[in-house]
């Protein structure tokens, strides 16, 4: 008999498919069913193992084919029957049901990680929604837009498209849309460091949905508050705002939100010194996951946050434990960006523990934010940590030159107060 | 070199049991309130009685949570849902992290096979069906209970010390190791350690770098399978600056940063032809030439290279230059796996105890007799860092001076599990061994299908439908 074939390395499998959109599907159900080799797990390169050096096999991959085929097929109709709504709504006379088609298509697009794609799509739905009298669709529209910008980090567009949705909000007395425009701005301001103007925003957001008495949105906003307050070190201020938000998600049984919530509560315990603390509210945040529908991105979060505690604490084993069980999540919810993360976690865990062989999961993590939908702030965030832990090692020439390189993305993407805190590290790195 | 001398013997006599049997046995009982689980909470405290039992009731895992960070549980009576496979994945993660992990029961409508082993396999105690029986409930609840167990006192190992490291171990196998360094330690003789995943192979070549005439110079140690090909050969043999994209400045190699020194490529079977011929000339040569440069540059240093697979199979199948394991096996080390070296398995587990019982500040004197029955019964794939890995996480979970069964990983505690519906003792159906013949199989050729049907004797299709059957 002979015996099986061993499995393909994943970076040679990814080294033979090219970077074609269309074979997206493909690429993430390539990853996610690679596993480690069984063999390697407890070998001396066990602990240093990435996405790279875990195995596939050809014959499963043809075997779950159909699996990539349906994913594709779905998407499609998905998007084909969005259109077809859209132009039967048009049909009607119905342009708020036709922008609506439009804008779910987008959130399609979206979920799968196709920006450019939704970008595509809100295009057009905003293009139709100028042209109507409800004003709302268009408020919809921008606010799509706005979302998608500040996911792609561009902040201060994001917040333009949120700037005109709630000035027309406002005239239009949708109350919903305002306050989901305010709620954004805010975010655009946090992600800026403009502590003051998301103050602001997210104030007048929780005015109006306290006016308006929706217990959810005025969880949300009190929880943005306590995030902008951790952010600004005003701890029992961030205590107080997440206290109010959990009793407003605890009311209405909003699992996805107490998870998020919960995480933030994790944070700020670690803040505050209350490793313990910390601890069960992530444990905690991961239970009500549970519960909600699967949100892969939000539990790489809380395991990650989980596994820095742990690293904090010196409890290397947990930590790594941890980012193990955060990066098989990743993997099996496609989530390149996240893994970028996860390792540069992992590496910088080995440089705690002063080991050169660590540098494996950065490079392994620019890689990773490289592919496909290219990351720049992820990217100088892994250089960051990757200077860092060249400097723990004593290689200082190196370290420099990784920072530099965070610099320079940072200041692409006009992430002033990353690029100052990376400036700060090159001065203290020279005094 | 010096040998480990155990300064206490294994048949040392039993530390004191520790009394446990009057303690208050608490049970946390999830979902177990109407609805799907009809009534089971009702049932449960009628079957406990009173004595000795403490139960207490949370609707969802979330609250169950919150609860389970207030004290110590022994027992989670967790109702899995519709997606039981899912559901029992969270509640296993979830109790990993909590205070003195207890053990968990899950309920389940109709488990399925695959269920069952899979719980098995995650170190759950028992998987009950629904409508849950008194007598299963309670036999479950009867393993769960703490229990007196005789101990013996751990030896004082006397390590061979080698840097952070140390060798420990008095089997016949490993004083033959011992001899064979002491007598290779003081040549510059290539060597080639062989020996399964974490029986030690870098522990030796370090032994052999201390003891041999470069021990005054570097001990660089790299491993070949941890790198990706890619960046392997300038991590090797350097770079200069602009040699490719990211190449920012010169780097200097390992062969270079070596010099004077010793040179440990571990995993040496993972390099690839190409990269093989280039250590083969750095070794026949004696120099090198970075990556994008052109200077040739004499490198002295002492050669040690480790595998744990077969070479000589990987020469035959063409994937391992034949000079290339010449010039690296000039003498060839071969170490024993955790499973051939007999009572060195308590030596190893008192080492790493006092290791880490004074990294940890606990005060650990004593092992179960249970708990080093479990630790010599288990397989030990990753032979002694494996162990070490074990250890550690029971020194941190131990809260006396006993080292316990409770404190061994869940898989370790759930190879005694049993499966549900089936008397205490009573011997396995032919479908339950069929399952678990099936499951092992599949683990063994990573889920190949076809592979393991072939190693099966039977046709995919059958393969397919008794795992569909079984719920694998």
């Amino acid at each position: 008999m002979t015996p099986p074939l061993p499995p393909v390395r994943v970076e040679k499998a990814l080294a033979l498919l090219p970077e074609i959109e269309a074979l997206g599907p493909l690429r993430a159900l390539l990853v996610s069913i690679s596993r480690p080799d069984e063999r390697s797990l407890w070998s001396s390169s066990g602990p240093y193992l990435t996405l790279g050096k875990r195995g596939v096999q050809p014959e499963e991959l043809r075997r779950r084919m159909p699996q990539a085929f349906h994913v594709i097929t779905e998407h499609l109709q998905t998007l084909y029957r969005a259109y077809v709504e859209a132009l039967e709504c048009q049909q009607r006379a119905d342009g708020t049901g036709a922008v609506a088609a439009l804008v779910r298509a987008g959130h399609g697009e979206e979920r799968v990680g196709r920006l450019s794609q939704a970008r595509a799509w809100y295009d057009v739905a905003l293009r139709v929604s100028q042209a109507l009298q409800d004003r709302r669709p268009e408020v919809e529209s921008l606010r799509s837009l706005g979302e998608l910008f500040l996911r792609l980090g561009q902040y201060a567009e994001g917040a333009r498209h949120f700037q005109r949705a709630l000035a027309i909000a406002e005239a239009e007395f949708d109350q919903t849309g305002a306050i989901a425009a305010c709620e954004g701005l805010g975010d655009a301001a946090l992600a800026q460091s403009q502590w003051t103007g998301a103050q602001a925003w997210y104030a007048r957001g929780l005015r109006l949905a306290t006016a308006g008495g929706d217990q959810r949105q005025i969880g949300r906003l009190e929880r943005d508050l306590g995030v902008l307050a951790r952010h600004q070190r005003e701890l029992t201020v961030a205590g107080e705002h997440l206290r109010r938000a959990r009793e407003c998600f605890e009311s209405g049984d909003a699992a996805e939100e107490m998870a998020g919530l919960l995480n933030t509560q994790g944070q700020l315990e670690a803040q505050l010194g209350r490793p313990q603390a910390a601890s069960g509210a992530y444990r905690e945040a991961l239970a009500w996951l549970q519960r909600a529908p699967r949100d892969a991105g939000l539990e790489v979060t809380i395991r990650l946050n989980l596994a820095e505690l742990h690293l904090e604490a010196g409890r290397f084993l947990d930590g790594e434990e941890e980012m193990r069980r955060a990066e098989q999540v990743a993997i099996a919810g496609n989530l390149p960006g996240r893994l970028a993360q996860i390792y540069t976690l992992m590496g910088k865990l080995r440089g705690r523990q002063l080991d050169e062989t660590g540098f494996v999961f950065f490079e392994q993590a620019i890689e990773l934010s490289r592919m496909l939908e290219p990351s720049p702030t992820t990217e100088a965030q892994v250089y960051v940590e990757y200077g860092l832990f060249r400097e723990r090692l004593g290689q200082r020439e190196e370290a420099r030159a990784y920072l530099e390189r965070a610099r320079e993305l940072y200041g692409s993407v006009g992430d002033a107060a990353d690029r100052r805190r990376v400036e700060a590290e090159l001065e203290k790195m020279t005094a | 070199m010096s040998r480990v001398v155990p300064n206490g013997s294994p048949a040392s006599p039993p530390a004191a049991p520790r009394k446990e049997e009057t303690q208050v046995l608490r049970i946390l009982a999830v979902g177990a309130e109407g609805g799907g689980s009809g009534g089971l909470l009702h049932g449960i405290r009628q079957w406990v009685g009173e004595g000795g039992v403490e139960i207490e009731a949370a609707p969802d895992l979330p609250r169950a949570v919150r609860q389970l960070g207030t004290g110590r549980w022994h027992v989670v009576v967790a109702v899995l849902g519709d997606h039981a496979d899912d559901d029992l994945a969270w509640w296993v993660d979830t109790l990993r992290g909590a205070t003195a992990a207890p053990r968990l029961i899950a309920v389940a409508a109709g488990p399925s096979m695959g269920l069952v082993l899979r719980a098995e396999k995650l170190g759950v105690l028992d998987v009950l069906s629904l409508p849950v029986r008194r007598e299963d409930f309670l036999r479950a609840l009867r393993r769960a209970r703490p229990i007196t167990e005789a101990a013996v006192t751990l030896p004082v190992v006397e390590p061979h010390a080698v840097g952070q490291y140390a060798l420990v171990g008095q089997s016949a196998a490993m004083l033959d190791v011992y001899r064979l360094v002491a007598r290779v330690a003081p040549s510059t003789a290539t060597v080639l350690v062989q020996g399964e995943s974490g029986t030690g192979k870098e522990v030796v070549a370090r032994a052999i770098h201390i003891n041999g005439p470069v021990s005054s110079g570097p001990f660089v140690a790299v491993n070949c399978a941890a790198i990706p090909e890619n960046l392997l050969e300038s991590e090797l043999f350097g770079h200069e600056k602009g040699a490719f994209t990211g190449a920012v400045m010169r780097k200097i190699g390992r062969f270079e940063q070596a010099g004077g020194g010793t040179l440990f490529l571990d995993e040496i079977a993972d390099m690839s032809l190409a990269l093989q011929a280039k250590i083969l000339r750095a070794v026949q040569e004696r120099e090198i030439e970075r990556v994008g440069g052109t200077d040739t540059i004499p490198v002295d240093v002492r050669l040690i290279a480790a595998t744990n697979r077969d070479l000589k199979d990987a020469i035959k199948q063409g994937r391992f230059r034949e000079d290339l394991y010449y010039r690296l096996a000039v003498v060839l080390i071969r170490l024993p796996r955790l499973g051939e070296r007999g009572d060195d398995l308590l030596l190893l587990t008192a080492y790493f105890v006092h290791q880490f019982a004074a990294r940890y500040g606990k005060q650990i004197h004593a092992i179960s007799d249970r708990a080093l029955e479990l630790l010599r019964n288990h397989a030990w794939v990753g032979n002694v860092r494996e162990l070490r890995n074990v250890i550690e996480r029971a020194v941190i979970v131990a809260t006396d001076e006993v080292l316990r069964a409770e404190h061994l990983p869940e898989e370790f505690r759930g190879e005694e599990a049993t499966l549900p519906d089936r008397p205490e003792g009573a011997l396995l159906t032919l479908a339950e061994v069929e399952a678990r013949h099936i499951t092992r199989v599949l683990a063994h050729t990573n889920h190949q299908i076809g592979a393991a049907a072939e190693i099966l004797g039977i046709h995919r299709n059958t393969l397919t439908r008794k795992m569909k059957e079984y719920g694998l």
